[in-house]
């Protein structure tokens, strides 16, 4: 509680925070939704915002600030089952690789380059024909996060193999600790600020990718997320039949999300970062 | 010598064994897809209704499926590819049957080349060099600002991001094409095809500028502000170093190397990473192609193109881990 | 503020100096600019359409070549290009007399003769690469020329129908240059680059990506049989482009680049909103192309349980609402057709006003010696109060209303659905779900193309949507493999086309009922050879009787016989519903009146309207500049 209490004198920690709760507030909303997400013609079709539906209406003929806050779950879904995910194995990977260095560093980064190599969008279609059916959430979450870690592995792992040379290694294996007491107490704090980083952009990775397969109709174009929700909305030319209401709802979430996002692992990181700690505390 | 016995053989290996599987993979996921090339093409004649009888069909099915290489076993089919792998000539593309991989790769990689490869190395140069002195003087309003706009830009999704500009740029202010290079088949060069080209490539250019370089920026300015924090740069401000000096040569420099691998990885997305940007400018680049390939079930496009990109991206990737030491003495190879 | 300036004066430069450029740098008021539909071309370079797809409408088809016949759907005729007549068959159809058009050329200067005719055949004959080596290779005895002008073509056995190889219908054996393939080595990979054609057209430049195709129109566009039939094309050049999105092809079309085009109907609502020259096909609502002479639907595959049950697919077919449906798929704009048919003109007046009565008397057997009258004529008014409701200007008048959504279609019968099932011992579970007789839950997954602004995803998408709501787990399939599964009948419900394109003219309707030829059918796993129709793995002894009786009329000599056989056809059809017709293609078209105008819109239908079928070339003399 402490913590949170010192995390809230950062403004964009605040501010991050409570858009964040905001977004999660409506996603809990979508199971109190009068509406089904998938049924159309449920509501007049393409009514600007009104006191009955606030957000307007689709040329589908559903509500769309309702049909907002299922988007905004499911793209959740999906980006933290993505994110999370892919950053248990890149840390795992981007650690062993680093500090052990030697056969099992090999193996493990040719793994990761064995998945950078192949375009993702082959394999991506390419799943999603062998599933017989498009790609439903956990399964995109899923594919999303058995390609994201590659990357991030790697930069975590240079970043381990810089700090293994440096003074502080050697003094704490010298002085007798542990690996896991070196890996913990020294890597992980100054590696925090990397992996926070490398998560909010891995979850705006997960979410834009999301979006990208449902802008070329590869996932399941029924089940909104804000992917499908934007795609629906080019479709049926929202922009330039003036439909403004229906395509900025999901631009608009998507920014809001990743804002809250990045502010928060910004402040996150640097609450962390024992260097601001002293600096913070020396301040007060 | 104990570098190559140690190092460099064990880094040889990997690569060939990366280069091997990756080609393999591609090789075999396209065929248990469960998409037939020959019946796409044969769905692609009779999408619009062209009349072809029974019979016709039957024998186009026979002729295609030897046309397209596909009549040998699995087996065959696959040391048939690294035949082709090794020589370079990737045979014909099935849905753009009679044209050779090769030849369309040589219309479209030097379009995808000289787009991707300038708008990528542009943004990444302007990011990192904003996003470091944003990062640097990170108390200051403008930086404050600046991160705010890019925190904001950074999630607009590509699709939409490019259809404004288009809106903007190519009807309400009809500066630029709204779609496609009008080049002919005889390309002469002069000063009306340079200004065609720039002009044709200036939208989307700029999108892949601007939406590559927010990312940039921001993982440029995380990573100032912590090296900012390091010992060497507080010893150097007490030392009484000038401050222009600290912020390229101390922080800069430091921040920069994570920033060099990003930067490999990234070049090598020219080969699928701008789909989007091509698709909504018709920009005829190497992304769209290879998507065409693959949702058309055209294996051997398919393979031309990621044996390509397996090609550049493990090489670069290997380059790296060989040059890393150069730029950061800090690590050795072991 | 320098680099301020600079980016200022850098895009006032771009501005100056190319505005507008056309590719060539051909006049702007001069040329016809068309979208071209069927996207990218793959083979920039080459243009032989005789040894495989070669993106032919990208003018190839439309001013290169000049087909022996073509069809126009809109008038109902068929066009005699460079033949001068019909073709004529002897009493057994073993010998079809062709005469040709006196006093055509090809483009490169010489003379059209009965000689090409006979070459082209020949070669098709014996060269097995090329596309319609099969059907010539099968039929043609000896083909040779009684004078210049008089091709005579002797077959193996009978074919009544073997004429419309060379019917031009979005495709067809077009005659080759002899002097130009008699010096080729290999006629397959032959480029054919510059193409030589007998149209009124040659090919000036082209994209070598692919994007564009210019055609300048040719000085001696006399010698042609389209200038004989119809005078001077008017655009000197014609410039096909492709877009890879519809928003570009939006903005080109508003900024006066782009004067004919197609669109998904918010698209061209978009158009025809927001551009001040724009008109679409009819210039009220529905605004769409509804004589398309194409039928979208659902197919099932009959060959899957519990599909193969007629019962099952007729109880489909009643748990849709077609106003609800039509309102989901197409913004209640498109002609809903009851039979296997498209709506056009020919097909009115030939098939569906005839039919009219036996629809509303067609009955369905409900068991326990209940019957259903299935067919609902009142789906047309209940159309317009939708449309009107959602603020479209409907018309009143029940004949235009008749003309614009047809004569009906089948009954939102739930509780006649229910009892259908219900007789095969399906059932209907306390949470409204619909279990199989097996006892597990019904589940459909309707296969369909990855492209939401298709008819075939418009169809999966308003079929999933009303079986939903008749408590079937139905969800949309869009997959990439889409040909490849409904060939190979790897799926149960998909919306492929439910039918054949009938010819679109005339009252023959063997294409149509071809694929349902029961030697035609293949097992699954194994590829039918014709998708559209055939994808449903069904036939029927009754039908393969009638398609024979139809192989040995003349379509032309006798037309009632041709005709009726077509209706006895159809009722088999309707009857065991493999497929569901659900409503006529609508083609959204655009055309742009800045430049260009007296288009073949509804008011005036001189030619059929597409820029991307064959006919375009006879729709060029009729088009008046305005610049």
């Amino acid at each position: 509680m402490e913590a949170f209490r010192e995390l809230f004198q950062d403004y964009r920690f605040a501010v991050g925070f409570v858009i964040f709760a905001f977004l999660a507030f409506l996603a809990v909303l979508s199971f109190f939704s009068p509406y089904d997400p998938i049924r159309q013609l449920q509501v007049p079709r393409d009514r600007p915002p009104s006191w009955s539906h606030i957000l307007g209406t689709n040329s589908k003929g559903q509500d769309v600030f309702w049909e907002a806050t299922f988007a905004i779950r499911n793209s959740l879904i999906v980006a933290l089952i993505a994110g999370i995910l892919s950053r248990i194995v890149a840390v795992l990977v981007g650690f062993l690789s680093g500090y052990r260095g030697g056969t099992l560093d090999r193996i493990l980064m040719g793994l990761a380059d064995g998945l950078l190599v192949i375009p993702l969008f082959l394999i991506l279609v390419m799943v999603a024909m062998l599933l017989r059916g498009s790609l439903t959430l956990v399964n995109t979450g899923l594919l999303l996060a058995f390609f994201g870690w590659a990357w991030d592995a790697r930069t975590i792992r240079s970043q381990i193999l810089s700090l293994r040379e440096r003074e502080f290694t050697k003094t704490s294996v010298l002085s007798g600790n542990g690996t896991m007491a070196l890996v913990t107490r020294e890597y992980l704090p100054f590696t925090t600020p990397l992996i926070f980083s490398t998560l909010i952009n891995n979850i705006a990775w997960a979410i834009g990718m999301e979006i990208v397969l449902a802008i070329l109709g590869l996932v399941r174009l029924e089940i909104p997320t804000l992917g499908t929700t934007l795609q629906w909305a080019i479709t049926y030319q929202a922009m330039l039949l003036g439909h403004w209401w229906w395509i900025m709802t999901p631009v608009t979430l998507t920014i809001l999300l990743l804002v809250a996002l990045y502010w928060l692992s910004v402040s996150v990181s640097e609450y962390l970062d024992p260097r601001t700690r002293i600096q913070r505390i020396g301040a007060q | 010598m104990r570098f190559v016995r140690d190092y460099l053989v064990p880094r040889l290996i990997q690569y060939v064994l990366v280069v091997f599987c990756g080609v393999t993979a591609v090789f075999f996921i396209p065929r248990f897809a469960g998409q037939d090339p020959v019946l796409e093409m044969i769905g692609q004649i009779q999408a619009q209704g062209a009349s072809l009888d029974p019979q016709a069909v039957r024998s186009l099915m026979e002729t295609l499926r030897e046309l397209y290489g596909l009549k040998g076993s699995l087996l065959e089919q696959y040391l048939t590819m690294w035949r082709r792998v090794f020589t370079l000539d990737f045979g014909p593309s099935f849905f753009q049957f009679p044209t050779p991989v090769a030849q369309l790769l040589r219309i479209y990689l030097p379009w995808t080349v000289g787009l991707f490869v300038t708008s990528t190395l542009l943004s990444w140069i302007l990011g990192n060099i904003i996003g470091g002195i944003a990062g640097y003087f990170s108390g200051k309003a403008w930086s404050k600002v600046l991160d705010a706009v890019i925190m904001v830009i950074r999630p607009i999704p590509h699709y939409i991001f490019g259809v404004v500009l288009l809106i903007l740029f190519a009807y309400l202010w009809p500066l630029f094409p709204a779609g496609g290079l009008a080049l002919g088949r005889r390309v002469v060069i002069n000063w009306n095809l340079i200004v065609a080209i720039l002009r044709g490539s200036f939208l989307p250019a700029l999108s892949l500028v601007i939406l590559g370089g927010v990312v940039w920026f921001q993982q440029m300015k995380l990573l100032v502000q912590n090296v900012k924090r390091e010992d060497f740069v507080e010893y150097a401000r007490v030392g009484g170093v000038k401050e222009r000096r600290i912020v390229f040569r101390y922080v800069l420099k430091n921040a920069m190397l994570p920033q060099i691998t990003q930067l490999t990885l990234a070049l090598g997305q020219v080969f699928s990473g701008v789909l989007i940007v091509e698709m909504v400018f018709s920009y005829p680049g190497i992304g769209l192609l290879l998507y065409r390939g693959v949702t058309r079930g055209d294996y051997n496009l398919v393979m031309g193109i990621t044996v390509l990109s397996i090609f550049t991206i493990a090489t670069s990737v290997l380059l790296l881990d060989l040059l890393y030491p150069l730029l950061d003495p800090r690590i050795r190879h072991r | 503020m320098r680099r301020v300036l600079l980016v200022v004066g850098l895009l006032m430069f771009f501005a100056g100096v190319a505005f507008a450029q056309l590719p060539g740098n051909v006049p702007r008021n001069e040329t016809l600019i068309v979208d071209q539909l069927t996207g990218r071309v793959g083979t920039p370079s080459n243009f032989n359409l005789w040894a495989g797809w070669r993106w032919q409408d990208r003018g190839l088809q439309q001013l290169v070549c000049e087909p022996l016949w073509t069809v126009d759907y809109a008038t109902g005729e068929i066009i005699c290009g460079a033949a001068s007549e019909l073709p004529q068959y002897n009493e057994d159809f073993t010998k079809m007399t062709v005469k040709l058009r006196q006093g055509v050329y090809w483009s490169d200067g010489v003379p059209f003769t009965a000689d090409d005719v006979v070459y082209t055949i020949d070669l098709h004959v014996k060269t097995p690469g090329l596309l319609y080596h099969g059907p010539m290779a099968e039929f043609v005895d000896k083909v040779y020329k009684t004078d210049d002008y008089t091709v005579v073509v002797e077959l193996k056995k009978p074919n009544s129908r073997f004429h419309t190889h060379f019917l031009d219908r979005w495709g067809c054996l077009r005659i080759m240059p002899k002097h130009i393939f008699e010096k080729v080595e290999d006629p397959v990979t032959f480029e054919f680059n510059p193409p030589i054609g007998c149209g009124p057209y040659k090919l000036l430049d082209y994209d070598p990506a692919g994007f564009w195709t210019l055609w300048e129109r040719r000085e001696d566009w006399q010698r042609t049989p389209t200038g004989m039939l119809y005078g001077e094309p008017k655009p000197k050049y014609v410039l096909f482009q492709a877009f890879e999105t519809e928003e570009a092809k939006i903005l080109a079309m508003l900024r006066h680049e782009l004067d004919m085009a197609q669109f998904a109907p918010e698209g061209l609502r978009v158009v025809l909103e927001r551009g001040e020259t724009t008109r679409a096909w009819r210039k009220e609502w529905p605004w769409v192309v509804n004589i398309d002479p194409c039928i979208t639907g659902i197919v099932f595959n009959n060959m899957v349980e519990p599909y193969n049950n007629k019962d099952v697919r007729w109880a489909l077919t009643l748990a849709i609402d077609m106003v609800d449906y039509m309102a989901t798929a197409f913004d209640l704009m498109a002609p809903p057709s009851p039979i296997h048919l498209p709506p056009v003109p020919a097909y009115i007046e030939a098939f569906f006003n005839p039919m009219e009565e036996w629809l509303k008397n067609f009955e369905l057997d409900l068991g326990n010696g209940e019957k259903f009258k299935p067919f609902d004529p009142e789906i047309p008014q209940r159309i317009a109060i939708a449309a009107k409701e959602r603020g479209y200007p409907v018309p009143e008048d029940p004949k235009v209303l008749r003309e614009l959504f047809g004569i009906g279609w089948w009954k939102y019968a739930p509780d006649v659905a229910e009892k259908l099932l219900k007789k095969h011992g399906f059932t209907k579970g306390a949470d409204g779900k619909w279990y199989l007789p097996n006892g597990n839950l019904w589940k459909i997954s309707i296969v369909t193309d990855t492209n939401p602004a298709h008819h075939h995803y418009r169809n999966a998408m308003a079929a999933a949507e009303q079986w939903r709501r008749f408590g079937i787990d139905a969800t949309v399939n869009a997959t990439e493999a889409f040909n490849s599964l409904h060939l190979m009948g790897e799926f149960e419900v998909g919306t492929m086309w439910p039918a054949a394109e009938p010819w679109g003219a005339g009252v023959d309707l063997s294409r149509t009922l071809e694929p349902w030829r029961s030697s035609l059918v293949a097992p699954i796993g194994q590829a039918v050879t014709l998708g559209p129709g055939g994808a449903a793995r069904w036939s029927d002894p009754r039908l393969d009787e009638v398609i024979a009786k139809l192989e040995a009329t003349d379509p032309f000599a006798d037309v009632e016989t041709t005709r009726l056989l077509g209706i006895e056809a159809l009722k088999i059809v309707v009857a065991e519903m493999p497929t569901i017709p659900t409503y006529g293609y609508c083609g959204a078209v655009a055309w742009d009146e800045y430049y260009w105008e007296n288009y073949p819109g509804a008011e005036n239908p001189y030619t059929q309207p597409y820029q991307h079928w064959p006919n375009f070339k006879y729709m060029l003399p009729f088009l008046k500049p305005k610049k």
